[in-house]
This record gives C-alpha cells, structure tokens and sequence, in this order.
C-alpha cells in the first residue's frame, strides 16, 4: 500500500513557517513586552549612573557619581546602618516567625488557623500605616506606652523609644513576621516525620532528635527564609522614611529617595547608590536560589498520605496557643488598635486611658470631605485596576507559553517575570522615573508612569501565582479538549478559562491590593495631579496633619483591604475543601 | 486506508542532547483493526500516536488518516488536531473537572465544525454513547464525582461520541487497579468489535497488548523491531529483546550445528545439550545463537523423559508458589533455568529432576 495515493482532504492546510506560528509570535512579543519592562530601567539606571550628572540629564561617561558617593564617611554609615537593620530585622523576624511555625505546624496547640487567617491579614495591612501606628505607640514623646510607664514607675525619662536602630527593627518585625512564618511553615509541614521517627527509633530522644535531625534537615529553608527577609529589611522603605529619618538613622532606600528630592535633584548620586544596593540585593538573590536549589536535593517531601507527629503539650497547649496569641496582638493589635482609637480623637488620645467624652467621627468626617484625599482614592483604585488586570493578563499569557506553547524557550519568560522580585521598589522608582525622562514618550508626571512601574512590580507575583495554578491543570485536558474538535479559541475559553478562573481571580485581587499600598516607588513618580494613597498619607504625616486626621486615613484604607483580604482568603479555603471533597469521593468511587 | 510512513521526531533532551523517539516508522493499519504500539517507556509509541493525532509535529513523514493526507512532511501539509476527526482517551482520562458526565461527553459534538447539532440529537448522541459504556444515569453527575473505572469509561464515551474514523488509545487502562483493569480489557475488545472502530492502542503492558490486539507493532529504540498478530510475536520472537519482553524466556547461548532449511528446524550446541529449534531465514551453521523458550514450555518429570524433547538435568534451586502456578529455578550446573509449572505436580528444593522442552517451543535467535 501506499499512502502517496491518499487524496488530500479539504481541511488540509499548508503549514506555516516555524517563526510565522501564533505561539512563537506570542512568545516574541511577550519577551519584547517583559524586556522592555524590565530592561529599560535598569539600562537608564546604569547609564545615569556611569555618567556625568550634569544637571540636565547625563553627559559624558564618568565614575563622577561613584566617587561623590564614595568619598564622605557617610557611605560607611550608610552601609552599617543598613546591614545592621536588614540582618536585626531578618534575625529577629526569623526567630518570631519560627516559634509561631511550630506551635502551628508540629504542636497540638489549638488555633493553627486562625493565627494562619492573621499572618495573611497582615498583608493587607500598609508598612506606612504599621509604621506610624508604632509611634504613637512608642514614642519618647507621644508615645502612650511611654507615657504610661513613666507614670506608673516614677520616670523622668521615656524608657523606651522607637527612634533608636532597635526600634527600626522591631517595628518592621512586627510587621513581617507572619511573612516568615508563611514561608517557614510548608517546611516544617512537609518534613517527613519518618526521618525523626528512624531517628527515635535508633535510640534518640526527642531533645536529640531537634538539634540533630529536624534543624540540620530545616536548614535550606531557614537559610532561604533569612536570605528572603535580609533582602526585605534592605529593600524597605516606610520604616526607614517614618522612623529612622526623624532619628537620623539613614539607610540605602532612604537617602536614593534624598538624592532625587534635593534641589537641585541628584540623580547621579541616587543611581550610584541604586547600583551600590541593586549589587547588594542581587548578591543576596543569588545565594537565595542557591539555597533553595539545594533544598531540593534534601528532598524531604515524599508524597502523601503521611501526618507529622505533632508534640502533645498536654495542659499546657492553651498556655502555648495564648503565648501565640499574646505574640499577634502585640506586633498586630497593639499598633491596629491605638490608630483606630486615635482616629476617633482630634488630639493625641492614649487607648483606655483618657476619657472617652471628647471622642467623635470628626477626623473621618473631614477625611471623606477632603478633595485631595478623594482624589487620592480615585488614582489609587484606578492604578491598582489597570495594574491588577495588566498583570494578570500579561503574567497569563506568558505563562501559558512558557509552560505549554513553547516549554523549551520558557525559561527566557520566566526569568524575565521573577528579575523585579530581586529589585527594591525604591530602585524601579528611581529607575523608571531617569528612563521615561531620557525617552520621548510622554508619561512623566501622568499616572501612566505609576502603571509602568506597578505592571514592573508585581510581574513576578503574578507570574508565581498563575504558572503554579497552570502547573496543576493536566496538558492533556487541553488536549483532549483539541483532538474532540475544539478550536485554540474553543479549548481557551470553555477548557482553560473556567479551570484557571479562581487562580485569575486570587492573583488579580492580591496584585490588586499590593498596589493599593504601594509607596517606595511612587514617592518617585506621583506629580501634583497623582498622588496615591500612599504618598498622601506621607504628606499629610510629614506636614503636620492631625493626629486623628492621619489615623482615620490609615483605618479608612485599612479596613477595605482587609475585607479584600479576608475575602480572597475564604475563596481559597472554598476552592481548597471543594477540591478536597472531590478527590476523597473520587477516591470513595 | 490508514497509515504512517518515514515518521520521524526528534526531542531535544536536558543537556542539548538530540533524541531519536520516532526513528524512521512505517506502519499500515486495516480499517477496523485494533493495532497495538506495544513498548517499553521512552521507546517511541506514544510519540507516534501523539503524531497521529496531531499534538506532536512530525519532523519528516507522511501520516494518512481514513484515505486522507492530514501530515505530509514534504508537500508541507499539517492537519491540525481538532480537523482530523479522531477520538482519544488520555493516560489522565483528561475528563473536565467543571463540566458533569454529559457535558462532558457532549462537547466534541458542541464544538463540531462539519455540522451543527441540534440539542435533541446531542441529547441522543450522548445518551447513546453513555449507554454504551454503561455509564446511562449518571449524566448530572458532576466529572470530579467519579471513580476511577467510571473517569475512564467516560473518557471512552467522550472519544467515541462523534463516530470517529480512528480511536487512538494512550495507555488507557494504566491507571486502574490491576482487577479492573482486567475487566476493562475485555469490555473493550467487545465494544472495539461492535462498533468496527479502527484502533490504535499504546501500551507498555504486554499481557495488554497480547488479549486486545489483532496486530502488535513491537517498539524499541524509536523504531518498530516486529509486527505479527499476538500469537505470531508470542510464539516466533525474531529477536531476543522481543522474546524477552513479550512473556517471559529462558536464553541458552550456542552455535548452530545444523540446519534443516524446509522444516526450519536446527540442531544447536549449547552448554547444557544439543537442542533442537525451529529458526527463522536468516539462521545459517556455525552462527552463535541464543535458544529462547518459555517457562511454562518446560515440563519438570522425577525420572527422564521419553524421546522427541529436549532435556537438561539439574536440581530444584528455588521454588516459588503463586497459586495458579508455581515457579521453580532448576539449577543444571551450567545456570539456572525458569520453570513455570501446575501445582499439582509438586517438587521440593534439592530434588533432582529433569528438564523437558518440546523442540517446536524453542526458537534460535541471532545471538
């Protein structure tokens, strides 16, 4: 037989060119996309500073800027401020985040999920807010605490100020340690508890088997963690703006945002500095893949159907579940709560202490009346939108190539979407604004500027999110979906869509709120006419609002983001027991 | 007319290293067969029926699906998957989790290009098609509610729901538990039979491919080394990788001393005896070969055995009951052979016993 006398059918089509298919098309623009994105920034970053600052832009080649960075004392100041900071902050943030992991993970002590809902929670809560709340916290002069100790024992002097390098610490601890926990407790979670158990059974006991099985087996992961949270520490901004400026603690983030604020602005000093911390975080970033990589060889996770032996506490599990809970309402409530208190007062109010007779809705009154604020909102919600739904939108795309259209160039996608998790917001700030001022595209100043470096931002974010829900759905149901007759257009919108909708939804909301609080970058590029929530509270603390005005602004943006939050956290609890529920009956069947 | 000429595909495996998965393949298939890609993993089968679907583009080759050219290489012509009219079922079973049974089965006649259906007859299409995989009532039931057995069942209904002109089967039944699994087999050869539908069926299990097929395309190396009916690969292995993977065998090295050319018979010298085989063309005197023969060829007896078999002699090394049967190692003091036998004939370890084989049940393969 043969098959050269088969007739060619109608439907056969001639085949496209390999480059002409829509899938290597898709790859290339996306790649241009993501390049653009990503690259022009950092290209303008490195030219401005390998070049003359002249005043009115970039001159000639020069290491000008590197040596006006480099030449004063202050440069040692800058780099001891911020290592003490990052590595105080990764450090005690680690060692919080630990105690809660285990208590939740390897003890039978109740709460685990709740204290998982509010280490989530805490997400939603903005670090300008968290910062500001610590003052009125811990302040030497406004300080209720403060003022409460020093009443109670006679004190001349605050004994505790949050103006101090510890202060600093604490108040970013406080506010990332969940993050910690979080990252820590899937570790301890999926330790396969064989390993202990062979370990008790050889003859151990079960405080030999901590320092010597469990800890050297959690070590990548606490590595990876404390790597993760120095990058943070050296990344943050509103601490170090709030807290560590009033002190004259200067750190990296702090002074780049100076430089570019000084009159005349001093972009080469700014992206001599930007390049100084770029290097710093890139360092960090690459012992953190390598630290993660070597986590997989440790290869503890082997399957299901295991439980960890968790340690019966006995009569003292509600003492360790209320220490836990003791440890949230500290670093959380304590701040939360004096800044909702405060709102409801004109002047400085200490929380159930003064009298409650003065107290009024006046603050959020004038707050929803101002224009400015309102304003504010506008640009905000509308930013967070457009970049929530670009991101999503571009981070599917790009992963849907990555993983299915064309998996062996995937990678270039992939390590384009992830390179801004390793760059501060404060340099993509810096680095989109010396950009879009070199190029002739007019965005400067609009809020199109804003939405370049929000979509910037949050591509890795999306692009974790929606890769590892795409991962979880079977090629093969896509195509099936094909060989039953179903065009690309068919499969996309009846197969894939309905499948990757809830992990749509979850990415778009939490880009959505991330870019609500967004402030490092935007310090750079908000202009009269754009500002954001995040600069307008700055604004209205550093100028002399009041008290109460500024606390009802924070729980004004608090209290939506937290519903937004609580919200997205229902939706994956619903997915996860219906998901749940189906594999068990299935497996019942 | 089906078929598949010159189809060749290569991967690009970690480390820039090329592979040949399909190498080269050539395969007819007559209407209304069921064809088996039998292989060992990574030899290429499924690549090919990936190709035959269309979800995998063929480097070279010519791919002709009921009279039609819907992969032509040369003349550039590519058929996408969703215009070629097939019906698959996935080794995953691929049933949409967000759709019930009948949407599920429904949608190939939904998303149907040729025609459109009316909603009485897709109503009837697939209640047909469910009926025949006796799945009727279960149609509201929503796809993430099913069993194992039921998922597949499904997925035969969905691929057969629209009267393809080829089934192609990718290690359907894999994924169930090894009763089912067997029941399954039979349930599918009837419904292959009843509907005439041809058939192309990837499997690495070869008690699979022995009950289904009418033809066997044995896969090695990204190309097909035999291809014969199951009794014909089963009992005329033409080499030692097929007789090795098809059923289990026994291999004595020797040469050959004589060869009868009309009877196919040969006289081979190996360690344990002479032993006479039938051989195929290509087996001349003097040639080393290997003697292939099935364990439950063998037959054990406590006192020598009569003429016309081959026989070694040896001792019980090792006996294993497995109920049905019982398998022994006969140690003849130049190796081991196994040996599959009834149990009603019971030898003990260290008893001293000999070894027939009828020769028609040993084949000389080029060593």
């Amino acid at each position: 037989m043969s098959l050269a006398q088969a007739r060619l059918g109608t439907r056969s089509a001639l085949a496209h060119a390999a480059w002409l298919r829509p899938r290597n098309l898709a790859l290339a623009i996306c790649v241009v996309i993501a390049g653009w994105l990503v690259f022009v920034p950092l290209a303008a970053l490195l030219y401005t500073a390998f070049t003359e600052d002249t005043g009115f832009g970039p001159g000639p080649a020069s290491l000008q800027n590197f040596v006006e960075a480099y030449s004063s004392w202050h440069i040692v100041r800058l780099f001891g401020n911020s290592a003490i900071f990052a590595a105080g902050t990764a450090l005690l943030t680690l060692l919080m985040g630990a105690l809660v992991a285990w208590v939740v993970e390897r003890t039978d002590a109740p709460g685990g999920p709740l204290f998982h809902s509010l280490a989530l929670l805490s997400f939603a809560i903005p670090g300008l807010l968290t910062a500001m709340a610590w003052i009125f916290v811990l302040s030497p002069n406004i300080g209720w605490v403060n003022a409460l100790l020093k009443s109670a024992f006679g004190l001349q002097d605050a004994p505790l100020s949050i103006y101090t390098m510890g202060g600093m610490i604490w108040a970013l601890s406080s506010h990332y340690f969940p993050l910690a926990y979080l990252t820590l407790g899937p570790a301890l979670r999926v330790l396969d508890v064989r390993m202990e158990e062979a370990a008790l059974v050889s003859g151990a006991r079960y405080w030999q088997v901590m320092p010597k099985i469990t800890l050297p087996l959690l070590r990548p992961a606490i590595l990876s963690t404390l790597l993760l949270l120095f990058m943070l520490g050296m990344s943050s901004y509103e601490v170090p703006r709030l807290i560590g400026r009033p002190a004259r603690i200067e750190v990296f983030t702090t002074d780049i945002q100076a430089a570019t604020n000084n009159a005349p602005p001093e972009f080469g000093l700014a992206s001599a500095l930007s390049f100084t911390l770029l290097c710093i975080c890139v360092i960090a970033v690459f012992f953190y893949r390598r630290s993660t990589r070597n986590a997989e060889a440790f290869a503890t996770i082997t399957g299901k159907g295991y439980m960890p032996t968790r340690i019966k506490l006995g009569r003292w599990r509600w003492l360790v579940a209320m220490a836990i809970g003791l440890l949230f309402a500290i670093s959380l409530g304590l701040p939360l709560l004096t800044l909702v208190w405060q709102s409801f007062y004109r002047n400085l109010a200490q929380p159930f202490l003064g009298s409650t007779s003065t107290a009024s809705l006046e603050n959020y009154q004038f707050i929803l009346h101002y224009p400015i604020f309102l304003n504010a909102v506008k640009t905000s919600v509308l930013l967070a939108t457009m970049a929530a739904t670009l991101v999503v939108l571009l981070t599917f795309v790009m992963a849907w190539i990555a993983l299915r259209a064309v998996p062996r160039s995937g990678w270039v996608l992939d390590s384009l979407a992830f390179t801004p998790i390793a760059i501060p917001h404060v340099i993509i700030g810096a680095a989109v604004l010396f950009a879009y001022l070199m190029l002739p595209i007019p965005v400067y100043n609009t809020i199109w500027i804003l939405l370049i470096a929000y979509v910037t931002l949050y591509l890795p974010y999306g692009m974790r999110f929606i890769s590892s829900g795409l991962v979880q759905i079977h090629k093969e149901l896509e195509e099936s979906a094909e060989v039953s007759g179903a065009r690309a257009r068919q499969v996309f919108m009846r197969i894939l869509l309905p499948l990757l909708l809830p992990v749509l939804l979850a990415a778009w909301i939490y880009v959505f709120v991330l870019a609500v609080r967004e402030l490092a970058a935007s310090v750079f590029l908000v202009g009269p006419g754009t500002h954001v929530l995040g600069t307008i509270s700055l604004t209205m603390w550093e100028e002399g609002g009041s008290y109460g005005a500024v606390s009802a602004l924070g729980v004004i943006q608090i209290l939506p983001l937290v519903f937004i939050v609580a919200g997205l956290r229902w939706l994956e609890l619903r997915v996860q027991r219906r998901s749940e529920a189906a594999a068990a009956k299935a497996q019942a069947g | 007319m089906f078929g598949i000429e010159n189809l060749r595909k290569t991967f690009l495996a970690p480390g820039g290293v090329i592979v040949n998965a399909v190498d080269g393949i050539s395969i007819g298939i007559e209407t209304g067969k069921l064809v088996t890609l039998l292989g060992p993993s990574g030899c290429g089968k499924t690549t090919t029926l990936r190709c035959l679907a269309g979800l995998e583009r063929p480097e070279a080759g010519r791919i002709v699906i009921a009279d039609e050219t819907v992969c032509d290489t040369d003349k550039g012509i590519f058929v996408s998957p969703s215009d070629r009219g097939i019906g698959m079922v996935f080794q995953s079973y691929a049933i949409w989790p967000h759709m019930t049974v009948f949407e599920n089965v429904a949608f190939p006649l939904r998303v149907a290009r040729d025609r459109k259906y009316s909603s009485a007859e897709i109503r009837d299409k697939v209640g047909r098609a469910l009926d025949m995989v006796r799945m009727s009532g279960f149609e509201s039931r929503p796809a993430t509610q099913l069993s194992g057995g039921q998922q597949q069942r499904l997925a035969f209904a969905r691929g057969l729901v629209r009267e393809p002109q080829i089934l192609l089967l990718d290690e359907p039944l894999s994924n169930l538990d090894a009763k089912l699994r067997e029941q399954m087999r039979v349930e599918l050869k009837r419904l292959q039979k009843r509907l005439g539908v041809t058939t192309v069926y990837v499997t690495h299990d070869q008690s699979e491919a022995l009950a289904l097929s009418d033809e066997i395309a044995v896969f090695n190396a990204g190309k097909i080394i035999q291809r014969g009916t199951p009794q014909d690969i089963y009992r005329h292995p033409k080499s030692q990788f097929v007789a090795d993977f098809i059923g289990s065998a026994n291999f004595l090295a020797g040469t050959v001393k004589d060869v009868n050319a009309t009877d196919h018979v040969a006289l081979v010298d190996t360690q344990h005896g002479l032993f006479r085989c039938s051989v195929g063309q290509s087996i001349a005197a003097g040639q080393p070969v290997l003697v292939s023969a099935r364990p439950e060829d063998f037959v054990l007896y406590d006192k020598a055995p009569g003429e016309g078999l081959n026989v070694l002699a040896g001792k019980i090394a090792h006996r294993v009951f497995l109920g049905e049967v019982v398998d022994y190692l006969v140690d003849t003091g130049h190796g081991e052979i196994r040996v599959r036998a009834k149990p009603e004939f019971d030898f003990a370890v260290g008893q001293t016993v000999s070894v027939g084989v009828a020769p028609q049940k040993c084949v000389a393969l080029p060593a």
